[in-house]
């Protein structure tokens, strides 16, 4: 028998609703592994197979990382507090600890480091940053989580971005997702910083809708699909992709800003990795360069680009 | 929000393989030479995705189609896929059966493309221009209007309701479009009116 009040709706299931959860932050301890598998599985036959084995080699140490680290001090509550009322993000990358835990991350991965195979070039910088003092690796730390390198360091810079990587998805791993809130286009909830590439995801739940991906600290916000991630207009959003490759890789490009941000077609190729398989389509890059389009996402792993 | 990198505008254009890059500072230079080389000959396709209402019901479930081609190119246009939209609270990426065979619709050799006319006494619809369709339609009106319009009810009071002609609006309309339809139809003494506002 129907009940007297409000009348009730039965929903009738007719495809996957999307109710995506506003962020979801990093999990450190599958995070790196999966990327250096996905990096592994990229470079089987492609040209720029060298360098993304190497790169899988970082993600390798990197997530050998964790679990052998002193643990991450989290922001205080006041922090917490501060940010919250003024709609700032919780991690404040310019009040950045030059703490024992970030000093401990560092050398670990560059005595990790030191048993890769790598160029010349990517020897000496490595040479370089172990003969750096405290002072240079926290110049090198702070100039990165200020999205700005020096070119003439730029190997240097990355095998520092790694480390930041995992220091920054350990300390984002300690906040409460629920409490993160918008900050604004192109900004991490958690940690303020610019998206590496979106996914469009195929989760349960969340089917077909989009997550930008944190360049610092991995953090998956949820942004509205056909909107550039970079200044949140949307109007005249075009999508590029290399042809005859598949599709899992577009470039959403804005006649607004100018900019591009690639954007994984997770949904349709379950392993993409936004770190990884933005290296490995750096074709795409180079062809929407020619075009005179912008890159604004951040790598490290494809500075100047 | 590029990074940025001092000297960045200088060495950028010096070509790929120089220390401009994370590739070339770590002594990658001669990969991505290669590669620069050999991605050269590929070409970039563009599509785009824009938003939409489906165009069936009152329910207004939102769209995402995507289509091919540059419009400003020689390139022949078409949409390639269209499925519900996620961000869209009515229907969070769902689609009813009929809204998930947008695409048929859409590419369907029957459409109605353009107004069709079949005159009295002929067997067979032929194109005419919106300036015709619309004329003859609000003549017809007007002659039924005439004809039938109700202006006082048995008890001589004031009703003006005409009743031989109906009014179907379509679901994807705004509130403003909604409320002018409702306006223009009311005010002819229109009844028989379906507005698809009523979910």
């Amino acid at each position: 028998m129907a009940k007297g009040g409000n009348p009730l709706h039965d929903s009738v299931p007719i495809g996957e609703e999307a109710k995506p959860p506003f962020a979801i932050l990093p999990d450190p301890a599958s995070l790196f592994a999966a990327r250096a598998a996905r990096f592994r599985a990229l470079a089987d036959g492609h040209e720029l197979g060298p360098y993304l084995l190497f790169l899988a080699g970082i993600a390798d140490i990197q997530n050998a990382l964790i679990g052998g680290l002193p643990a991450v001090a989290p922001p205080t509550a006041d922090a917490l507090a501060r940010a919250a009322s003024f709609g700032m993000p919780p991690l404040d990358r310019n009040a950045f600890v030059f703490d024992e835990t970030y000093k401990a991350t560092f050398a670990k991965l560059l005595a990790a480091a030191g048993k890769l195979d790598m160029p010349q070039a990517a020897r000496e910088a490595l040479d370089r940053l172990a003969a750096a003092d405290d002072a240079r690796r926290e110049e090198l730390a702070r100039s990165m989580l200020a999205d700005s390198a020096e070119v003439e360091f730029l190997a240097d810079h990355i095998f520092v971005a790694a480390a930041l990587q995992v220091h920054l998805a350990r300390m984002a791993a300690t906040l409460d997702a629920d409490k993160l809130v918008e900050i604004g286009p192109g900004a991490c909830p958690s940690c303020g910083g610019p998206p590496v590439s979106s996914m469009v995801v195929g989760w349960q739940g969340s089917h077909g809708s989009r997550f930008c991906v944190c360049a610092h600290c991995a953090t998956k916000w949820n942004y509205v699909r056909i909107k550039c991630t970079l200044c949140g207009e949307t109007k005249g959003i075009e999508y590029h992709e290399v042809d005859g490759s598949g599709g899992a890789v577009k470039a959403e490009t804005c006649a607004s800003c100018g900019g591009y941000v690639k954007a994984m077609q997770q949904i349709k190729h379950p392993d993409v990795d936004p770190v990884a398989d933005d290296v490995a389509s750096l074709a795409l890059d180079i062809l929407m360069r020619e075009e005179g389009r912008r890159r604004g996402a951040v790598n490290p792993f494809l500075f100047g680009y | 929000m590029n990074m940025q990198l001092s000297r960045r505008a200088f060495l950028g254009r010096t070509g790929a393989g120089i220390a401009g890059t994370a590739l070339g500072a770590l002594g990658f230079g001669e990969v991505e030479s290669a590669y620069a080389q050999a991605v050269r000959p590929f070409k970039l396709a563009r599509t785009t995705e824009t938003r939409n209402t489906c165009t069936y019901c009152s329910v207004a479930c939102g769209i995402i189609m995507y289509s091919m081609g540059d419009g400003s190119k020689n390139a022949k246009s078409a949409v390639i896929h269209i499925e519900g939209d996620p961000d869209h609270p009515v229907n969070r990426g769902t689609l009813c059966p009929k809204g998930a065979a947008l695409l048929d619709y859409v590419h369907s050799e029957t459409r109605l493309k353009y107004p069709m006319y079949r005159k009295p006494g002929s067997d067979k619809f032929e194109r005419v221009t919106w300036d015709f369709a619309l004329d003859r339609i609000a003549q017809l009106m007007k002659a039924d209007r005439d004809a039938n319009f109700i202006e006082k009810n048995n008890d001589g009071q004031t009703v003006n309701r005409w009743t031989t002609t109906g009014f179907l609006a379509a679901s994807a309309t705004t509130n403003e479009t909604a409320f002018a339809t409702y306006k223009v139809v009311r005010s002819a003494g229109m009844v028989v009116f379906d507005n698809q506002a009523r979910v």
